[in-house]
């Protein structure tokens, strides 16, 4: 074979190799996530004012920058609230196990801001480790927060003067961009955050 | 006929040894310490009832709460909501398993200090059982 021929049947041959990779990427089923929800287009954030534990502003620039996870309960909540950030306790501690990067940050947002100061929302967070961030305020600023998300919270009294807060059970996925990006629904499961999350990190 | 009869004589056997033990038996009882900067936490246990009566506990008390209540977690259309159950009622053999994500006793100001917590469980007024448990770690 002439030396021209020879380069015409290896460029032939790459052109067939790579149609091939392209048509396998293109027919091969893409990973999807299993139990989030993600967004078809990432949502901005409402406008708010809150304050973290530490009584310094909150609002959605605090977002920016890094991938978060948002639960939205109360401290008063003895059974699903705990339950909730253990799991996200727990799925955040197998993600630094498995070395992934980048780490979502958990922050907790309280729907009961009357009883739930900075100060004891920060003792609360801190038992859960993991830079977990808690997050209260002004109750005209989180509805505004919550409304903007779809997010549902109300009070119903219980005995004498008390009262619950029936919310939202969902666990939020704000992008760097400080958007909206998914929605994980309960029953919530570590192994879901594990699996999901850094697929829809390599969708972003 | 005969199984019939083997059936029911192992019943009655049954039944008799019921009837000397306790009729209300607690067991996985986890009572959590409340996470720090919360004021309630929750309880945990499986009660089964051995006798042949229904067994009704209306209302709990510990020298160690302020308040014991019986709470039921429901969720529905993604929403959560905890809600008083005012009273616990167990069928004749059948258990009951106050459980995470369900049914739970809702513990309110908790001594601080104790390392022992002491349950006790009516029906009206007459006390069914009390018993003692260590306080449990506050994580899942």
């Amino acid at each position: 074979m002439r030396p021209k021929n020879i380069l015409i049947a290896i460029a032939a041959g790459i052109a067939l190799a790579a149609g091939g990779a392209v048509a396998y990427r293109i027919s091969a089923p893409a990973v999807m996530p299993t139990t989030a929800t993600v967004l078809p287009v990432p949502m901005p954030l409402p406008e708010f004012s809150l304050l973290d534990q530490y009584g310094t502003a909150f609002g959605p620039e605090r977002f920016r920058g890094q991938w978060s996870l948002v639960f939205f309960g109360f401290t008063h909540c003895p059974d699903i609230c705990p339950l909730t950030l253990q799991v996200l306790a727990t799925a955040k501690r197998r993600l630094i196990d498995r070395r992934h990067t980048p780490l979502p940050y958990i922050i907790f947002v309280s729907v009961d801001p009357e009883r739930d100061t900075p100060e004891v929302i920060g003792q609360y967070v801190e038992h859960f480790g993991t830079d977990t961030l808690g997050v209260t305020g002004d109750a005209i600023e989180l509805r505004r927060l919550t409304d903007g998300l779809g997010i549902y919270f109300a009070r119903t009294p219980t005995d004498g003067d008390g009262y619950s807060v029936d919310h939202s059970t969902v666990v939020l996925l704000i992008n760097p961009d400080g958007d909206f990006r998914a929605v994980f629904g309960s029953p919530h499961d570590a192994d879901n955050f594990v699996r999901d999350l850094p697929l829809i990190q390599s969708r972003r | 006929m005969t199984r019939n009869v083997v059936v029911i004589a192992v019943s009655l056997l049954v039944a008799c040894v019921d009837e000397s033990g306790p009729p209300l038996v607690v067991s996985d009882v986890v009572i959590k310490r409340p996470i720090p900067g919360a004021t309630v936490s929750a309880g945990y246990l499986e009660l089964k009832n051995t006798s042949g009566q229904p067994i009704t506990i209306t209302g709990i008390a510990s020298p160690q709460f302020e308040s014991v209540e019986i709470h039921e977690t429901i969720i529905a259309d993604g929403i959560v909501g905890m809600r008083p159950v005012a009273q616990l009622s167990i069928a004749p053999g059948l258990s009951v398993r106050l459980e995470p994500g369900g049914k739970h006793l809702m513990l309110k100001q908790a001594d601080s200090e104790a390392e022992t917590v002491t349950l006790q469980l009516y029906s009206g007024s007459e006390m069914i059982i009390s018993l003692d448990a260590k306080f449990a770690s506050p994580s899942y």
